[in-house]
């Protein structure tokens, strides 16, 4: 008995390949899925901003918990961040002559990506995460399933408070980490370099301009919605009781640090390849 | 072989019972029919739930009582089929207007409470007031002990505590309050005894029975608990793989020859529903 050929295309079914590229596009299929959720989510929250005079309490609770309670150890990295950078490129430039400059390097790189950076890291990691952990057990505890049943919109009552309240602390955390860096960046000068803080101030002024800082706060203003939306999102779409809980936190972060550096590398390139010139 | 019955006639759906005298349906589903990818769990639901009664759908676990409950909330649309109140709003089609102004007339109380854990008492049982109804500070107050003293609670003890300070039976009462502060027209109960003790049980049967009689609302009961059903339901519903089997008020329903029921009731370890377990499929 002969034994049946198989076709071509029966041999394609079970290749190896073809499951690895089918699993490749489930997966990016799924990955826009979510990302399109996310979207619609945000703009859900926009469309319900008239209403926030409903949730003032809740909106301060939130900027205390994700701002002020952020403050003191994002000052403490951008401290040491900058005071770091300081030596690093201290040594180096010393070798040249050139560490009167120091002020213009660090004030740039601060001003530019590291403050907004940092608070963006320091807020996915402490806030993002607690969001999206608080918002899962929320959901697999049904109490976003009360909130439906006795017609309170989840979206307004949870997500808009706590979006907002990272759109605001994220530009003032920013701030504070710019000031800060720079700070920790002029010790180092003074102390080990013998740049006298004016020379540092007038170094970093000399290459700042308002688009430098206005850029830096429009960053985080932005970082500050990706990582609420993508909190918010992975918390309220939580299922599997506590497992699910961990697998959202997790993804919290794993996706809001590519999307704040998508975000980041699109909006740097933006001021520096067509505001700069523009407004030089 | 557990019975007589074949496999069809095990699944298949009871007729609906005769409408008792002067009462008006306030919900009718008819052929509701859900599926969630290859898994169908509702295979054409139709029950009627008349007005001021308690109706207790009762079924082991993965027989879709939770999924029925979620229609009963507006929170699923069904494949086919369709959920009507009052005789002329279609539920399973209703603008988000009509759904708010349904879950207005509803109240849930939820297998764990589903209390917000970041609020007091207080705040949770007030919460549909001041959030939807946006009622004065004081009115909620008032309206809110009230609810509590309707479910046997010290108000003033417990007002001001946190969900975690509270015992099971006290979270459950709770619930049930904030279901009760909006004086709804309907509530439905998603397994109200399951994980407290027989005291407590009782307890909640107790209160599930005097805010019926207090109050006149129409209410749900989905539990596996067939001692609870036969406490505080008029009518019981048996759902078995997603159909109704049998439903009848209490003596009609323990009175139903069909063998899933009498196993349901004798609590036998023979019969349809371990035979189909231990095959590990519901057909041959």
């Amino acid at each position: 008995m002969n034994p049946r050929k198989t076709t071509m295309l029966e041999r394609l079914d079970h290749s190896t390949g073809v499951k690895a590229v089918e699993g490749l596009g489930k997966s990016a299929m799924d990955k826009a899925s979510v990302g399109g959720r996310g979207m619609l989510l945000f703009i859900d929250t926009c469309y319900q901003l008239p209403l926030i005079r409903r949730s003032i309490p809740q909106l301060f609770k939130q900027i205390e918990i994700c701002g002020i309670g952020s403050i003191m150890v994002l000052a403490l990295i951008a401290l040491l961040t900058g005071m770091i950078m300081a030596v690093q490129t201290g040594s180096e430039l010393q070798k040249f002559g050139l560490e009167t400059n120091l002020g213009a390097i660090i004030g740039a790189t601060f001003v530019r990506e590291f403050g907004p950076m940092w608070a963006a890291i320091i807020m996915l990691a402490r806030v993002g995460a607690a969001m999206a952990a608080e918002l899962g057990t929320m959901a697999v505890n049904e109490e976003i399933d009360a909130l439906r049943v006795m017609n309170i919109n989840p979206v307004r009552y949870l997500v808009l408070p706590r979006m907002l309240a990272l759109i605001i602390a994220m530009p003032l955390l920013t701030v504070i980490a710019d000031y800060v860096g720079m700070f920790g960046g002029g010790l180092i000068a003074s102390y080990v370099y013998n740049t006298p803080s004016q020379q540092f101030l007038d170094s970093a002024r000399g290459i700042l301009g308002n688009l430098d800082f206005y850029s830096g706060l429009v960053k985080s203003t932005v970082f500050g919605a990706i990582i609420a939306t993508i909190a918010c999102d992975r918390g309220l779409n939580t299922s599997d009781g506590a497992e699910g809980v961990g697998r959202a936190t997790n993804q919290t972060v794993v996706a809001s640090v590519v999307a704040v550096l998508v975000a980041n590398l699109i909006m740097t390139c933006f001021v520096q390849q067509i505001l700069k010139p523009v407004t030089a | 072989m557990t019975s007589a019955m074949s496999y069809e006639q095990l699944e298949a759906a009871a007729p609906l019972d005769p409408p008792p005298p002067g009462k008006q349906a306030l919900l009718q589903i008819r052929n509701l029919e859900k599926s969630f990818g290859k898994r169908h769990i509702l295979r054409g639901i139709s029950i009627d739930i008349y007005r001021g009664e308690t109706l207790a759908i009762v079924g082991g676990s993965g027989s879709g009582k939770t999924t029925l409950l979620r229609h009963l909330m507006g929170m699923l649309h069904p494949d086919e089929g369709s959920i009507t109140l009052d005789g002329n709003m279609r539920l399973d089609h209703a603008t988000t207007a009509e759904l708010n102004s349904y879950r207005d007339r509803l109240g849930v109380v939820f297998q764990g409470a589903a209390l917000l854990n970041s609020l007091t008492v207080l705040e949770n049982v007030g919460l549909p007031l001041v959030e939807v109804r946006q009622m004065a500070p004081q009115l909620v107050y008032d309206k809110v002990v009230a609810a509590l003293q309707k479910v046997y609670l010290p108000a003033g003890e417990i007002l001001h505590l946190k969900p975690a300070a509270l015992s099971g039976g006290m979270r459950k009462r709770v619930g049930i309050a904030r279901a009760i502060v909006q004086e709804p027209e309907l509530i439905l109960y998603d397994e109200p005894t399951t994980g407290l003790d027989p005291v407590t049980v009782s307890g909640v049967n107790e209160l599930t029975l005097d805010l019926q009689k207090r109050l006149g609302v129409t209410s749900v009961v989905i539990t596996h608990d067939l001692p609870a059903a036969f406490t505080i339901a008029d009518r019981i519903a048996m759902l078995y793989k997603g159909r109704i089997i049998a439903i009848g008020d209490r003596d009609a329903f323990r009175a139903s020859p069909h063998p899933v029921v009498q196993q349901l009731l004798t609590g036998s370890t023979q019969g349809p529903l371990t035979e189909a377990f231990l095959q590990g499929q519901s057909r041959p």
